[in-house]
């Protein structure tokens, strides 16, 4: 176990911080937020951690909280200005806010390292650090999708119209989402680059939104599960693909495409049909076992049928016109 | 049922100062004057209802009176406190529950669940049972949540998804989740659209069994009998503005009102001759 | 005055690959992400087929419209129709065709990375060679003065599509309103991928003229130019033609004036910063018709 996790240690560090990356983008998505602001926020902490290490010469922990925190204010800012912004408006604009962070970085001078980046980024940061900071984050995300709390996080992203009236404050859950965005991003860029002791500007930008999106769309939306068999595949199969060869890129790309294409809750969300299926023939069979209701206790009429029904029931009853009924009917009541 | 979901009028007696208030109450958009000048008084234990052919802002009044639509003018007072500024999400908190026209539940939902969001709402979460980390256990169900599936008979679906149910079930637990938030004012988008004569007066029923505990109600409703046998008093819309108000079976033979439905009804019949 | 030169091509180059976007966009809903990689894959198939032919400029202009049209095509068949059909309503499918445009791209941009090793290509193997030619103390290439036209004449025709022929007629009865155009038989499938080709095509032409005039480019440079053309669109407001041109030519107006300004590396946040600032001042684009759905 602990050879293979020695002979594995890049790939371990890449999946947890590709899954901070995924987890960035998929929570403001959960919340029916379209951001990929969280690119931006990764690429804001791995430059700033770098920074507070070299220039200011700060430990790992105090810098990376630092940067956490920074990068959640940031977030929170960004979305004061556009969170108002609906669908792919709102998208492109955090699009927009991602490239400009690479260019920010190319043009920082000395304090970024201009096209070179930073290097020799040194701390005594571990793995083990690493883990407990990804599995702490991750536990306060799982609380986000279960209860009251996951409840409201669908509501809003479902209807949030409906949600205004089931009294959740829209605006401040979208801005939330823009704050953990923040924070998670600027989490996985700085812890990036403690481990990896570089960052340069190719290390991010319009690249870092496609990484995270093929986690999220092959893995699966609507939860963390989804974000981590996202990470888990696109850090490993690269490696496993070798087997296949020069192909591997192609391989990759048909297997995204495919999953947005068909799968648009991700291979977590096939599991989860599969369960509730079970699930159900479950429950029908304690009911039936019960002698309960199996099916709908109505006979299950769909809508169109049922509207259907309605009018042509009027049309016999009442062939001329609501008039009758409204007169008709109010004589005959005592 | 151990916990009433209803919660009790303070003052313990009906029919005093009004729930809600509308005064001028005017919702435009654009050049539509959907709603136009509407006053009216609402007071608690007692159930109105609105009738108005169709685009008559019967539905646009709602939308108003839960601040989901901006009003061009006119005051909202709800116990006597303007509300017109505060945020929506604010009035659900101060006993404002509503339903909408077209069924709107969350489909990864299972009916307990769509119905613990309006629990969610109380201020107790209706979570007075919790578990020892705070949290309802999973297929648990609440007091306010088991008492509001037993009043629109749901029991027996709690553990369905929304796809898995007929029209009329869906709208039962549309009701649920409004019911559920403990509210002292409901407001209701024509909740028997699609259903049958035996669910239209058991809707019937639940209302008026809800009046007892100071529950103001406001239906929408095309159906004169179930308007007659459910509601204490109805006001007729056309066109943006009240045309008559009064006793049920009155208002349904105002001429005006009448004319408002067999207006309309007469010109689409010449046209299509 | 050559940097006039230089506004009037940058700004033609953009014109040419924003124009398909925005058709679709404006017109279908599709805000395809995968016409950067079309872009580049059509100027990456003529530099194939350049390798075992000898060929003209025409032909080679042709190769670039039909592989951006089939593409284009086919990217409507087998991705965004299916999405269509699948999706529970239109804001889940505007999200998961812009998602799945972006997956799609991986595709043809693996593909051209694996034959270039993520070098530089071009079309110099062409019999046709770009020349510089002075016009009255300009500079000007043969290839730019033809961007230039080409741009203008279809910017020109596409307007003139739209707002005339009959199957223009009902592409923005679809643009206005999808029920509508729907009742007056219009037939949406067919439409849609009559615009997806026109799209795809002008897609094309432009990456081989972009590729004829820079000499080589990267697999990588769609995406940059996608951006770009989204900047360009919103300046001027979805859906209007003026509007996209006038996007395309400020937005190449501004960054020939940093680019002369300046060392040159902040060229690139010029229309990341456009359009920050054009949606939160105005998100409806100067010429927009469409009022911008706010959640
Ligand atoms: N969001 C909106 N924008 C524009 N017009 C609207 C909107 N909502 C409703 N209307 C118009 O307002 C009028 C009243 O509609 P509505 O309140 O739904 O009527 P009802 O519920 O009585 O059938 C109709 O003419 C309708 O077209
Ligand atoms: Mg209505």
């Amino acid at each position: 176990m602990s050879d293979f996790f020695n002979a594995n240690l890049v790939l371990v560090q890449s999946t947890l911080t590709g899954l901070l990356l995924a987890l960035s983008i998929q929570v403001p998505l959960r919340m029916g937020v379209f951001s990929f602001a969280g690119a931006g926020s990764y690429g804001i902490g791995a430059y700033a951690t770098g920074i507070l290490v070299l220039r200011y010469e700060m430990d790992a922990l105090p810098a990376i909280a630092l940067t956490a925190l920074g990068t959640a204010v940031i977030g929170l800012l960004l979305g004061a200005l556009i969170s108002r912004l609906g669908g792919l408006y709102l998208a492109m604009a955090t699009v927009a806010f991602d490239l400009i962070i690479s260019v920010i970085a190319i043009n920082g001078g000395e304090l970024t390292g201009a096209s070179t980046g930073l290097f020799g980024i040194i701390t005594d940061f571990t793995t083990g650090q690493m883990f407990v900071l990804t599995v702490a984050v991750l536990a306060l995300v799982a609380m986000s999708e279960v209860g009251r709390l996951g409840r409201r996080v669908d509501t809003v992203r479902d209807d949030p119209e409906l949600a205004a009236s089931m009294g959740i404050n829209v605006r401040r859950y979208r801005l939330a989402a823009f704050v953990v965005s923040g924070a998670l991003g600027g989490l996985a860029g700085g812890m990036n680059v403690l481990v990896r002791s570089t960052v340069g500007p190719l290390d991010i930008g319009f690249g870092l939104i496609v990484l995270a999106l093929t986690m999220i769309i092959v893995g699966g939306s609507r939860s963390w599960k989804g974000a981590l068999i996202g990470a888990v595949i696109f850090t490993w199969l690269p490696d496993l693909l070798t087997v296949i060869g020069e192909w591997q890129e192609l391989v990759y790309g048909v297997i995204v495409a495919v999953a947005a294409i068909f799968l648009p809750r991700g291979i977590y969300g096939v599991l989860q049909d599969g369960t509730r299926w079970v699930q159900r023939v479950r429950r029908d069979r304690r009911a039936a076992a019960r002698g309960g209701p199996v099916v709908d206790a109505d006979g299950g009429l769909r809508p169109q049928e049922d509207e259907a029904a309605v009018l042509v029931a009027q049309a016999a009853e009442q062939p001329v016109r609501e008039l009758d009924q409204l007169s008709g009917r109010t004589q005959g009541a005592p | 049922m151990s916990t009433p979901v209803v919660q009790t009028d303070d003052a313990g007696t009906a029919g005093t100062a009004p729930v809600l208030e509308l005064r001028d109450v005017a919702v435009h958009f654009g050049g539509v004057k959907a709603v136009d000048g509407i006053s009216l008084q609402l007071e608690p234990g007692r159930i109105y209802g609105i009738i108005g052919p169709n685009g008559s802002g019967k539905s646009t009044l709602i939308a108003g009176i839960t601040r989901l639509t901006g009003l061009t003018r006119g005051e909202l007072l709800l116990d006597g406190q303007p509300v017109h500024d505060v945020a929506p999400s604010r009035l659900a908190g101060r006993g404002v529950a509503r339903t909408f026209q077209t069924v709107r539940l969350l489909a990864d939902l299972t009916v307990r669940a769509n119905v613990q969001i309006g629990a969610d709402a109380r201020a107790d979460g209706g979570r007075s049972r919790r578990g020892p980390t705070g949290w309802l256990r999973p297929g648990a169900t609440s007091p306010a949540v088991a008492d509001a599936i037993a009043r629109t008979r749901l029991e027996g679906f709690e553990d369905h998804y929304p796809a898995e149910l007929s029209y009329g079930t869906q709208r039962r637990v549309e009701i649920a989740r409004a019911i559920a938030m403990g509210p002292r004012l409901l407001l209701l988008d024509e909740p028997t659209a699609g259903m049958n004569q035996t669910e239209r007066a058991e809707i019937s029923a639940l209302m008026r069994s809800m009046r007892t505990g100071g529950l103001c109600q406001l239906l929408v409703e095309h159906d004169v009998q179930m308007m007659i046998d459910t509601c204490d008093y109805v006001f007729a819309m056309n066109s943006g503005r009240l045309i008559a108000q009064g006793a049920p079976a009155e208002v349904v033979r105002d001429p005006a009102v009448q004319e408002a439905y067999l207006g309309r009804k007469w010109r689409e019949h010449a046209d299509g001759d | 005055m050559q940097d006039l030169v230089s506004v009037v091509t940058l700004g033609s180059v953009y014109l040419l690959f924003a124009l398909g976007m925005s058709i679709t966009w404006g017109t279908i809903d599709i805000l395809n992400f995968a016409h950067g990689s079309v872009f580049m894959f059509s100027a990456f198939s003529a530099s194939l087929v350049l390798e075992r032919l000898t060929l003209g400029l025409v032909p080679v202009l042709l190769i670039g419209v039909v592989v951006g049209a089939l593409m284009s095509v086919l990217i409507q068949v087998v991705a965004f129709e299916q999405i269509i059909k699948r999706a529970r309503d239109r804001r889940t499918a505007e999200m998961q065709i812009l998602i799945g445009g972006i997956g799609v791209a991986i595709i043809p941009l693996a593909i051209a990375q694996h034959h270039t090793q993520s070098n530089p290509f071009g079309l110099n193997a062409s019999s046709f060679t770009v020349e510089s030619i002075s016009l009255g103390g300009l500079r000007i290439t043969n290839i730019q003065v033809l961007t230039v036209l080409l741009a203008l004449a279809l910017w020109a025709a596409a307007a003139v599509w739209l707002r005339r022929s009959r199957q223009g007629l009902a592409l923005r009865a679809i643009g206005v309103d999808a029920q509508t155009a729907a009742l007056m038989g219009v037939d949406r499938r067919r439409l849609a991928l009559v615009t997806m080709a026109v799209a795809g095509g002008m897609a094309g032409l432009s990456g081989v003229l972009f590729t004829f005039s820079l000499g080589a480019i990267t697999p990588e440079s769609g995406d940059t130019l996608l951006v770009k053309a989204f900047a360009c669109i919103i300046l001027g407001g979805v859906g209007s033609m003026l509007g996209v041109a006038f996007g395309a030519y400020l937005l190449a107006a501004a960054e020939v004036v940093i680019l002369t300004q300046t060392n040159g590396s902040w060229v690139e946040a010029v229309s990341f910063g456009l359009i920050f600032l054009v949606l939160l001042v105005r998100p409806a684009g100067v010429f927009g018709r469409k009022e911008v759905r706010r959640t």
